[in-house]
């Protein structure tokens, strides 16, 4: 493992992002180890994607502070490190899928030979080979999903943010996308997704659960599980939104 | 800063172009259209007015200034009825009554003789063509008749010489395709890239805010020189405008310009949340830079109270510095000040662009 200021991959301590008045991130503290595939849950609207952002230095802090990979946030040696995948698209949409590729690879200063040997592994992975000269605008929304999480992981990041990147993709891929994040594991790599699917967070090594910007729950799944005394994660995820009244019935 | 990252931002925009043919088509067709309109509307004088002669006089004298009457300017009828010649005119029908009274060439004696002019003046061009012809012809029939005006002004032009209107113009017709096009492009591109998320995207990687905007002004510099190119071949092949200056600096002039109209552009998209929107700016750009930039009007016509406004926004050293070239074909040490100015412009708006890249960070 790399030396760092410590060995955490992400680390928040009082991370506060408001947008006004209104509090998305209130006070969060994350520890992620490096090497593990965190699962970050919680309602819609409850504060993942502005936390990725946060992270990825998208939004400046309203208060607390960030680390990723022992560095401080804002850090120019960290961007280099990290991939990002936006819960929207975000491509170009008039290039073809090598294009937008290329694109990624040459922002992250790779040279042409690593782009085309990291973009054939890739493209393998989300099975897009044979339609790598089409450009996105042809695609179907799950190609497009697809080619989005292969343009954020060409340069081979250490530390990988992926938000929602299973939406709209079929079940087959999904299994295929996850063993390959389990792979990303394995070589090292932190990977850190949020998910709305519960078989999804059943795979990752640790989940932590939002809820109006706050952590409410961490901890694998099976301690998730066993400290809100359900039967499933499923039950236990609607425990946890239910039990501070947000969603009360 | 490095290079390579802005150029990869250069490399997708011209990519991008290759699926795009409404963009390409945007970026050829406007300048050639917007000049070759532009030319043709302005390029005539004043042709083939409708006026109505009554010449009650009937002597040489009076057939002498009819004949001298400019025939391409004027469509002369001839009429006995003054009040029917007149009718004309207020129906529309003609533009102006020429009225010779029966005494006119005995009053030239005694120095009263008039020629009635009865027009229609609601167009303002149209009746300056009518009274300058008809003096015209009166003073080319004084000489004729070997008498001469006391004072006579001898014409000989430091710039211009045949100069016409469309020269006058197009300089400024330029740097304001340049200007408007390359903002524009800019701006819904930049535009695009705030609502797909790619911009973000960009950002969380290693790329400058700086590299993203330099990618940009490359990208649109390049479309912008290709636009003047097309403009400055349309211009003199197809108006057959000479550029008196060396063409190499008009160049410059329009590199600068469209600098700084790239970094207006980014600029602008940073307010607009839209592609939509941003078309709402387009007359906010389109209606000062047309009225105060002195492509039609000097800037000297502009009252005072709003010739501030004029030298406050860009175009105007454009179009200034432009013409200065084309026509007077002047050089680098008459119009540095106007390229200071624009440099100066350039320099500020790219500052501010890249601000605003950090701006909406929250
Ligand atoms: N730019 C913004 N301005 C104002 N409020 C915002 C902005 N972006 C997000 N919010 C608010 O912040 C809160 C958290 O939003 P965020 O996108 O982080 O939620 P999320 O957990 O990612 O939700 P989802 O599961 O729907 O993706 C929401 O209530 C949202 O309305
Ligand atoms: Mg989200």
């Amino acid at each position: 493992m790399s030396q760092g200021e410590n060995g955490l991959a992400v680390e928040t301590r009082g991370l506060v992002k408001k947008y006004g008045a209104f509090t998305a991130v209130d006070n969060l503290d994350l520890k992620i180890e490096r090497g593990e595939t965190y699962g970050l849950l919680g309602p819609n609207g409850s504060g993942k994607t502005t936390t990725i952002k946060v992270l990825c230095d998208l939004l400046k802090p309203t208060g607390g502070e960030a680390f990723l990979l022992g560095k401080k946030v804002g850090d120019n040696s960290i961007a280099p490190r990290i991939g990002y995948m936006p819960q929207e698209t975000a491509l170009y949409l008039d290039l073809s899928i090598n294009d937008n590729i290329c694109l990624f690879g040459e922002v992250y200063g790779m040279s042409r030979a690593e782009i085309a040997s990291a973009e054939k592994e890739l493209l393998e992975f989300v099975d897009l080979t044979k339609w790598r000269n089409t450009p996105v605008s042809n695609l179907s929304g799950g190609m497009r999903h697809r080619t989005s999480l292969a343009c954020s992981m060409i340069h081979n990041p250490e530390l990988l943010f992926m938000d929602e990147p299973t939406v709209g993709v079929d079940p087959e891929l999904r299994a295929s996308f996850w063993e390959y994040f389990e792979t990303l594991g394995k070589r090292g790599a932190t990977v850190v997704i949020t998910t709305h699917y519960m078989d999804e967070a059943h795979r990752c090594g640790k989940i932590g659960v939002m809820r109006q910007g706050k952590l409410i729950a961490e901890g694998s799944p099976q301690d998730i599980i066993q400290s809100t005394g359900c039967g499933s994660l499923e039950d236990a995820f609607l425990e946890l939104a239910r039990k501070g009244g947000h969603h009360a019935d | 800063m490095r290079i390579k990252r802005a150029l990869a931002i250069t490399k997708r925009i011209f990519r991008g172009l290759r699926h795009d043919r409404r963009t390409v088509a945007l970026i050829i067709l406007a300048p050639v259209l917007a000049m070759t309109l532009f030319g043709i509307a302005f390029s005539g004088e004043v042709e083939d007015v409708d006026v109505i002669v009554v010449d009650h006089d009937g002597s040489d004298l009076s057939n002498t200034i009819i004949g001298n009457l400019d025939e391409q300017t004027l469509n002369i009828r001839f009429m006995d009825s003054e009040q029917e010649a007149v009718k004309k005119v207020e129906d529309g029908n003609a533009w102006a009554v020429f009225v010779f009274p029966e005494d006119f060439s005995q009053n030239i004696a005694t120095k009263n003789a008039v020629i009635h002019l009865r027009g229609d003046k609601s167009n303002v061009n149209v009746a300056s063509a009518i009274a300058t012809t008809l003096r015209e012809a009166m003073t080319e029939t004084l000489t004729q008749a070997g008498g001469e005006m006391p004072v006579s002004v001898s014409e000989s032009p430091v710039y211009g010489e045949d100069a016409e209107f469309i020269d006058f113009f197009v300089p400024g017709i330029m740097a304001f395709a340049i200007f408007l096009l390359t903002t524009l492009l800019t701006l819904l591109a930049f535009v695009g890239e705030r609502t797909s998320g790619t911009l973000e995207r960009l950002k969380a990687s290693p790329m400058r805010d700086g590299e993203i905007v330099l990618g940009y002004v490359i990208a649109f510099g390049v479309i912008g020189m290709v636009q003047a190119f097309l403009l400055l071949i349309i211009a003199t092949v197809g108006f057959n405008i000479t550029i008196e200056g060396n063409p190499f600096l008009a160049y410059i002039i329009v590199a600068l310009l469209a600098l700084v109209s790239v970094n207006l552009g980014i600029l602008l998209s940073a307010a607009a949340k839209r592609e939509a929107q941003a078309v709402q700016f387009l007359p906010m750009i389109i209606l000062p830079t047309f009225l105060l930039a002195g492509i039609f009007w000097p800037v000297e016509a502009i009252p005072s109270f709003l010739r501030w406004a004029s030298f406050a926004i860009p175009p105007t050293y454009g179009v200034e510095a432009m013409r200065s070239v084309m026509v007077r074909g002047w050089g680098l040490g008459e119009i540095w000040m106007e390229l200071v100015v624009l440099l100066a412009f350039a320099l500020v708006f790219m500052i501010l662009s890249v601000k605003s890249l950090q701006r909406g960070k929250g």
